[in-house]
């Protein structure tokens, strides 16, 4: 299964995470014991929790769900002494272009549970919960089936190893909002609420999951605790940067030969990412990358050439490396008929909280679409930016954000393609009208 | 204690407040909706942005706790732009019906487009279409197009009445406020919704429609629904009064009051009322002017002694009991003074947030004064006092809100027994009005009328001033207490010393009634 988006027998990779992905064994207990699974909890539980959280800490992970935070210091936030706490793996995996937890999930169920036993044992969490997007079915059912296999091995429940750690873990299935990715939006939508970020201050890990300190990290954050642990923080420094140390899996999509995960160190050159893809298609010009997910601002063809994968690179271009989603448009892309598919998403995606972003979505998306059914203004180019600039960071989480800024850099970066459909109500690349073609 | 300077201005608050708090504090302008100080904070409307020193990101002032050194401003041009955006955002799938609304004049939107507004707007699509007069339950109307989604109404069901009714339905630019399936929003506390409710979303089936608010002029005053005595604010004009709406304090209702309570201004209108004194005469009844009835009914009262029997109803201010009792004490010579209770059985309930059992303003002031007079008779004294007809004349205080009185009908009866029957109430009844014998009725100035003090159930004396007249020939209870003895109208010194005597130490004074101007806004609730 998931065989297209299972990419790990292309040659190049730096494979941490993702070396034995495409053996079937690897997703039982038993194969992945046969690899070295639960090594490292054994060894993970004969340390002290401090001694884990600085070697995180010290092995420069960065949250791997697309906010990049220092995964050490989100975990030295917790409160000394408040129990019970907990540990919620994000697996709502929301962001369009990102299917990485995905394979991670079906084809490694073990490794994220071996990562979060040892994550809980560093934070003190007796309790964890697997938040997956509902329609994630597959990835649901084979984690519930590890989880079994593991509770039966005594890798989970009472005394674990011996260690005297106890610990219990448990699958929430989402129901298909994207807002649940946002960790407190997640936390809500665990409790039973409505999918609405919360107000923060207070922070989760202060106050999160019932109101309890809680820690919230993506698959690939908590599966990557192991390599850290298994080889130390040094080892997983050579990977990578100073700033963004270790490998990524990068989900790349769009106008490719045969996208799929990539599993490189960090700094990687996004080019050769796309060549690793199989490259463009034939005859095809690279006309735009987004780099790290729909949220993400869209490079041009000039700067994705120049840009590296890391954090710190892609902050300088203005964008970021977001989710690892690295969305790839080629010259038969329309990128009026491109943003109006992502103002669509965020418009229908938004909780409806805060005003800025309730209404600013909606607005930026009736104003694409009027563009693209010929009944643009000229001035309402310069009013989506306007909008968008005034939805950044006025809103309770940062899904304004990440519906304005495509929003400015498609504006920006492709201002002529936008003038000519007002002006010539059509695609300037396509030729005709969005309406002619979905007659 | 950190100190902090809020546009320019230094100040020292305590350990936890909110910048919006402190700003409130002192008395400095902030727009915002969803915050509300009697709520959690929802932060949703961002409009209360503030610029932080050291920060380059505009923080919300309801959420972000003063510390230490901390400098504010929120009248930078990136905070007024922000605050023309955050409005731009709110208004632009609002249906902009203002001269159809029941908020406008009062609304949260024409406020802050007054102060940050003013600019073309540049929304040129279709607006959200949503459900608009929706019936949410017995008291209020809901339009969701008006609705800016602020969670108010959301946060009262589930905050202070924990009823829990309201939720926010749907996502995004569909969201709208709704009640839970197969719930109805039926609880006693209602119509604060209404009264929070920052547009007009939410209108108030009983007010929606009737007055437009700018022809209104609003009062402070005291609610004499029920025993708590909640401060209010009474809003009328010349043709009567409107509604009535809580005013904060801290003391006796915070910012809340009863759907009950809010009724009050229907026994004041004149449609309610006795316009004139009536006489019973062989003819039937004869009109005459209150004043006149008053001096008349003193030639059965005056002189009358044991054979005068007063009753009291816990409706009426501090300073009338004082006078009416020490009249009849002194000058009428009886000690037969009862106390009616309307409804015994339930006096002592409490609902647990403001209603009380106790259906009258003033039970604690009419106790007083009976106690500092040495008087406890017992109500059997006057039943057995009418059979043997020792008690020949009854003067009776009635009800000023008939509806709380179940027992009135017996009452009548029970009372018209007597020889002589002077009554005196504000409002018409249809009982009194079908007596036989010799009967005066005699009409009496309505709380909102007259000036005086009611007591708590806790004790707490709150003295209110008259707001306007109703009917302008009715009398208060004192002057009747002077004319029933013969005497005329004119003010007794003494009269106030015992009540300044009883006033606590806390006792709250309202203020004397604007003046023909409107300064309620939505946005200093």
């Amino acid at each position: 299964m998931s065989g297209s988006i299972n990419s790990t027998h292309v040659p190049g990779q730096t494979k941490l995470l993702s070396e034995f992905y495409h053996l079937d064994e690897f997703r039982s207990l038993e194969g992945y014991k046969k690899h070295g699974g639960y090594q490292t909890l054994a060894k993970a539980l004969k340390m002290q929790p401090q001694q884990i959280i600085d070697e995180v800490k010290a092995s420069g992970l960065r949250g791997r769900g697309g906010a990049g935070f220092p995964t050490g210091t989100k975990w030295s936030f917790l409160p000394k002494n408040d129990e019970p706490r907990y540990l919620l793996c994000n697996a709502d995996e929301g962001e369009p272009g990102t299917f990485k937890d995905r394979l991670m999930m079906e084809r490694a169920p073990h490794q994220l549970i071996e990562g979060m036993i040892m994550s809980a044992f560093a934070i003190g969490s007796k309790k964890s919960y697997i938040y997956v997007r509902g329609e994630y079915h597959v990835p649901i059912r084979i984690l519930l089936a590890a989880i079994d296999e593991a509770k039966k091995a005594g890798y989970l429940g009472k005394n674990i190893l011996g260690s005297g750690f106890d610990h219990e873990m448990d699958v929430y299935s989402g129901a298909g909002a994207y807002i649940c990715g946002e960790e407190t939006g997640m936390i809500s939508s665990l409790e039973g609420a409505k999918g609405q970020p919360k107000l923060k201050p207070p922070f989760p890990a202060v106050q999160g999951y019932l109101r309890k300190p809680t820690i919230v990290n993506n698959v690939e954050t908590l599966a990557a605790v192991i390599p850290i642990l298994r080889d130390g923080a040094a080892a997983y420094r050579k990977f990578g940067t100073e700033k963004s140390a270790g490998t990524k899996l990068f989900s790349i999509s769009g106008h490719v030969v045969a996208g799929g995960n990539f599993e490189v160190p960090l700094a990687y050159p996004l080019k050769d990412l796309i060549q690793m893809a199989g490259g463009l298609r034939p005859g095809r010009q690279l006309k735009a990358v987004i780099p790290g997910g729909s949220s993400a601002p869209v490079l041009n063809a000039e700067e994705s050439m120049r840009a590296t994968l890391d954090y710190e690179c892609l902050a300088q271009m203005g964008t970021m490396l977001g989710s690892g989603a690295v969305i790839v448009l080629d010259d038969t892309t329309c990128m009026v008929e491109a943003l109006a598919n992502l103002t669509h998403f965020y418009h229908h995606e938004s909780c409806g909280q805060c005003t800025p972003c309730r209404e600013g979505t909606g607005w930026l998306d009736k104003i694409v679409h009027s563009i693209l059914s010929g009944r643009g203004r000229l001035q309402d180019i310069d009013l989506l930016v306007k909008v968008a600039d005034n939805m950044k960071g006025r809103t309770i989480c940062a899904l304004s954000d990440a519906a304005a800024l495509p929003v400015i850099s498609f504006v920006t970066k492709f201002r002529d393609e936008f003038e000519f459909y007002v002006r010539e109500g059509r695609s300037k690349v396509k030729g005709v009208a969005y309406a002619e073609m979905h007659h | 204690m950190p100190k902090c300077t809020i546009n320019g201005v230094e100040l020292d608050v305590k350990e936890g407040t909110t910048i919006i708090e402190a700003m409130k504090s002192k008395d400095q302008a902030i727009a915002h909706y969803c915050w509300h100080p009697g709520l959690s904070v929802a932060g949703v409307c961002r409009l209360c942005m503030v610029e932080i020193e050291g920060n380059p990101r505009l923080q919300i002032a309801c959420n972000t706790v003063v510390t230490e050194g901390m400098k504010v401003n929120n009248t930078s041009e990136k905070v007024k732009d922000a605050a023309k955006w955050g409005l731009d955002f709110h208004l632009i799938n609002h249906p902009l019906d203002c001269p159809i609304c029941d908020q406008a004049g009062e609304c949260g939107l024409q406020d802050q487009y007054m102060e940050f507004g003013k600019y073309n707007p540049e929304m040129a699509e279709k607006k959200v279409k949503k459900h608009k007069v929706v019936d949410l339950g017995p008291t209020v109307v809901l339009d969701s197009e008006r609705c800016i989604l602020c969670s108010r109404c959301v946060r009262f069901t589930d905050e202070v009445t924990k009823t829990g009714e309201l939720g926010i339905f749907n996502r995004g630019d569909h969201a709208e406020i709704g009640t839970h399936d197969g719930k109805a929003l039926d609880n006693k506390y209602s119509l604060n919704t209404v009264d929070i409710c920052p547009v007009g979303a939410l209108t108030s089936k009983d007010f929606r429609f009737r007055q437009r608010v700018w022809y209104l002029k609003d009062a402070e005053t005291i609610c004499n629904g029920c025993s708590t005595g909640c401060n209010v604010k009474a809003y009328f004009n010349k043709e009567g009064f409107y509604r009535v709406k809580p005013r904060f304090n801290a003391e006796v209702n915070g910012h809340w009051m009863c759907d009950e309570g809010r009724d009050i201004y229907k026994f004041v209108n004149r449609e309610a009322r006795w316009l004139k004194a009536k006489r019973r005469t062989t003819q039937g009844w004869e009109e005459l002017a209150p004043g006149a009835a008053a001096k008349e009914a003193a030639t059965v009262v005056k002189g009358g002694g044991e054979s005068v029997a007063l009753v009291l109803t816990g409706q009426y201010t501090l300073e009338e009991y004082e006078a009416i009792v020490r009249n009849f004490v002194a000058d009428v010579g009886t000690k037969n003074v009862f106390h009616w209770i309307n409804n015994p059985e339930q006096f002592e309930q409490f609902d647990g947030l403001l209603l009380r059992g106790d259906r009258n303003p003033n039970t604690k002031g009419l106790l007083q004064v009976l106690q500092k007079h040495g008087i406890s008779a017992p109500w059997k004294d006057l039943s057995e006092g009418l059979k043997s007809k020792k008690i020949k004349t009854v003067v009776v205080a009635g009800p000023e809100n008939q509806v709380w009185f179940p027992d009135m009908k017996d009452k009548v009866k029970e009372l018209s027994a007597a020889e002589n029957l002077i009554w005196m109430q504000t409002g018409k009844n249809a009982e009194l009005e079908a007596l036989t014998g010799n009967v005066w009725l005699i009409p009496m100035k309505s709380f909102v009328e007259k000036d005086g003090t009611f007591v708590n159930y806790k004790g707490l004396a709150q003295t209110f001033k008259k707001v306007t007249s109703v009917v302008s020939e009715a009398l208060s209870l004192a002057d009747a207490a002077q004319l029933l003895t013969g005497q005329n109208l004119l003010l007794r010194a003494e009269a106030s010393t015992f009540v300044e005597a009883q006033k606590p130490a806390d006792r709250v004074t309202v203020e004397t009634r604007k003046k023909n101007e409107f300064v309620f806004r939505r946005g200093s609730l």
